[in-house]
C-alpha cells in the first residue's frame, strides 16, 4: 500500500532555512549561552573572567542588533533527516543553497569561500578560479528517515576552530589513555586558535569518514541524544582538558572547554580511528523541524 | 591585571613596560591584513619596494572583516589566526613592524623577533564582533579591494580591547 506523499514546497524549506541562519548568526545555541555563564561562575583567573563577560555582554548586543556574532560567519554545515513520506519540488541542496544565499545577502554575512583550495597555484585549474556559482557550497549530510517529516540540524562554523581538528587511526589494541590524551592534547595544543572555550566534537569507531561525520555531529548533539555509558568518559576528558589550564582564548584560567560530546560506531576489527572536531564558543547551532 | 589606555604608534619605552597579561584599551590606526594580503605585501617588499602599510604607525590586525550593513560605521570584525601568518612576520619586523594583532600562539621564530626587534604581540578576543565594531570610529578601505575580506581595511578604533601576549 502506497503512503500518501506530503509536498514540501522550495519556497517553505528555503523560509525556514534562512530564518534559522537569520536566527543562528548573531545568537548562540541557547545551552552553550548556559554553558558560558557556568564557566564565569566558576572561573577564578581575573583575565580570563574580563574575557568571558565580554563574550556575555557581546552575545547580548549581537543579539539584540542582530549583528553577527563573529566576523567569519562560517561554513553552513547541515545534517538533513528527509523522511520517506514527503515529496520535494526539487534536489534539497540547491534548495538550501538558495536559501543561504538568501540569508548571506540580507544579514551582510561575509563571503568566506575560496573556489579554488590551491587559490591558483595550478595553472590547469584556473577554470575553478573563475566559478563564481559555487561562492556559499553547503556542506549536507542527508539521511533518509521513516515518515512526513523534514528535520534539519544547522550549524554555521568558522574556520579557526575547524582547523584546529585531528584524527587519527589507532591500533584497536590501544588502551582508552592513549584515546584520551589525543583528545586532551588535540584541545590544549590548539591555545587561543580555535576561540576557546570550545565545544569537543569526538568521533570514535566507523571507518575514516564515519569518524569525522560522527565528530561533527557530536558537536549538534544533546545530552539524552548520546550513548549514557559514554558520559563518566566525556567528563573525564573535559576534567583533564581543563587542568591544563589553557584557558579562555588560550590566555588564561582554566575554562578552554565547556563541553565534550562522544559518539560512536562499529568498525573493523582491524581499526579504531578517533576524530575530534571543535567549535568555537559561537557555537552557532539550531534544529528546524518541517 | 593591568589595564592600560594606550594610543599608537608606540614608543620603545611604552612597549618595554608593557607586560604579558596587561590589557589594554587601544586607540588608533588598525590595518587588516590576512594571508592574501601578507602573500602580497611581502612579494611586494621582497622586490624593494617600500611598505605600502604604515608599518611603525599603526597595527597590523589578522582580520578579515564582515560587510558593512548600511547606516553602520563597519561590518563584524575580530581577529583570525596569527599562526597563518608566522612565515611572514619576522620579515616584517625587520621592516619596521611594531605591533600585531590576532589571536592564538606564534612561532618560536616570531617570538624571537618580535623580541629582537622590541616589538608586541596582542591578543584580542574572537566572537565578539558586535563589542568589538562599538569601538570602531571610521573605517576605508585602504588596498587591493579586489581581496574582498581578504583585502586591507584602514580602521580607526577607540579603547579597543586586547591582552599583550607576546613582548
Amino acid at each position: 500500500m502506497k503512503t500518501a506523499q506530503r509536498l514540501l514546497s522550495d519556497a517553505l524549506i528555503q523560509e525556514k532555512v534562512s530564518e534559522a541562519i537569520g536566527k543562528i548568526f548573531c545568537d548562540r545555541e541557547p545551552h552553550a549561552q548556559e554553558l558560558l555563564t557556568h564557566a564565569l561562575e566558576s572561573e577564578t583567573d581575573e583575565l580570563a573572567r574580563d574575557i568571558l563577560e565580554d563574550i556575555i555582554d557581546s552575545a547580548a548586543l549581537a543579539r539584540e542588533e542582530r549583528l553577527p556574532l563573529c566576523q567569519d560567519t562560517g561554513l553552513l554545515v547541515v545534517f538533513a533527516r528527509l523522511g520517506v513520506d514527503v515529496q520535494l519540488e526539487s534536489c534539497l541542496r540547491d534548495t538550501i543553497e538558495q536559501a543561504a544565499a538568501i540569508a548571506w545577502h540580507k544579514y551582510y554575512m561575509r563571503d568566506s569561500i575560496a573556489p579554488d583550495p590551491l587559490r591558483g597555484q595550478l595553472d590547469e585549474c584556473e577554470d575553478m578560479r573563475s566559478e563564481t556559482d559555487t561562492r556559499l557550497p553547503i556542506v549536507l549530510h542527508l539521511e533518509q528517515v521513516r515518515g512526513d517529516g523534514l528535520s534539519l540540524d544547522l550549524a554555521l562554523k568558522g574556520g579557526g576552530a575547524e582547523n584546529m581538528s585531528a584524527l587519527r587511526m589507532f591500533n584497536p589494541s590501544a588502551k582508552i589513555e592513549e584515546i584520551v590524551e589525543f583528545v586532551v592534547d588535540t584541545v590544549v595544543n590548539a591555545g587561543g586558535r580555535p576561540c576557546p572555550p570550545v565545544i569537543v566534537g569526538v568521533g570514535i569507531g566507523g571507518n575514516i569518514e564515519l569518524s569525522a561525520v560522527l565528530a561533527k555531529r557530536a558537536l549538534f548533539t544533546n545530552t539524552d541524544e548520546r550513548g549514557a555509558c559514554y558520559r563518566g568518559f566525556e567528563q573525564d576528558i573535559l576534567q583533564r582538558i581543563n587542568e591544563r589550564g589553557r584557558g579562555v582564548m588560550g590566555l588564561a584560567g582554566s575554562s578552554t572547554a565547556l563541553e565534550v560530546r562522544i559518539l560512536t560506531a562499529p568498525c573493523h576489527i582491524a581499526s579504531l580511528p578517533v576524530a575530534v572536531n571543535l567549535d568555537c564558543h559561537a557555537h552557532r547551532h539550531i534544529q528546524v523541524e518541517i | 591585571m593591568k589595564v592600560r589606555n594606550l594610543s599608537l604608534p608606540f614608543s620603545s619605552e611604552i612597549i618595554s613596560c608593557l607586560n604579558s597579561g596587561d590589557k589594554i584599551l587601544l586607540n588608533g590606526t588598525l590595518y587588516t591584513a590576512r594571508d592574501l594580503a601578507h602573500t602580497r605585501l611581502v612579494e611586494l617588499m621582497g622586490a624593494g619596494n617600500p611598505s605600502p602599510i604604515p608599518l611603525d604607525e599603526g597595527a597590523l590586525f589578522y582580520c578579515g572583516p564582515s560587510p558593512v550593513p548600511p547606516g553602520r560605521v563597519c561590518g563584524a570584525i575580530g581577529p583570525t589566526t596569527s599562526a597563518r601568518m608566522d612565515s611572514f612576520t619576522p620579515f616584517l619586523l625587520e621592516n619596521g613592524l611594531k605591533v600585531m594583532i590576532g589571536k592564538g600562539d606564534r612561532s618560536s621564530e616570531v617570538c624571537d623577533a618580535i623580541r629582537k626587534h622590541g616589538a608586541v604581540y596582542l591578543v584580542a578576543t574572537g566572537g565578539i564582533s558586535a563589542l568589538l565594531s562599538r569601538c570602531v570610529v571610521s573605517r576605508e578601505t585602504f588596498l587591493w579591494p579586489e581581496l574582498g575580506t581578504e583585502a586591507v581595511y584602514r580602521y580607526v578604533v577607540l579603547d579597543f580591547p586586547c591582552y599583550v601576549a607576546i613582548v
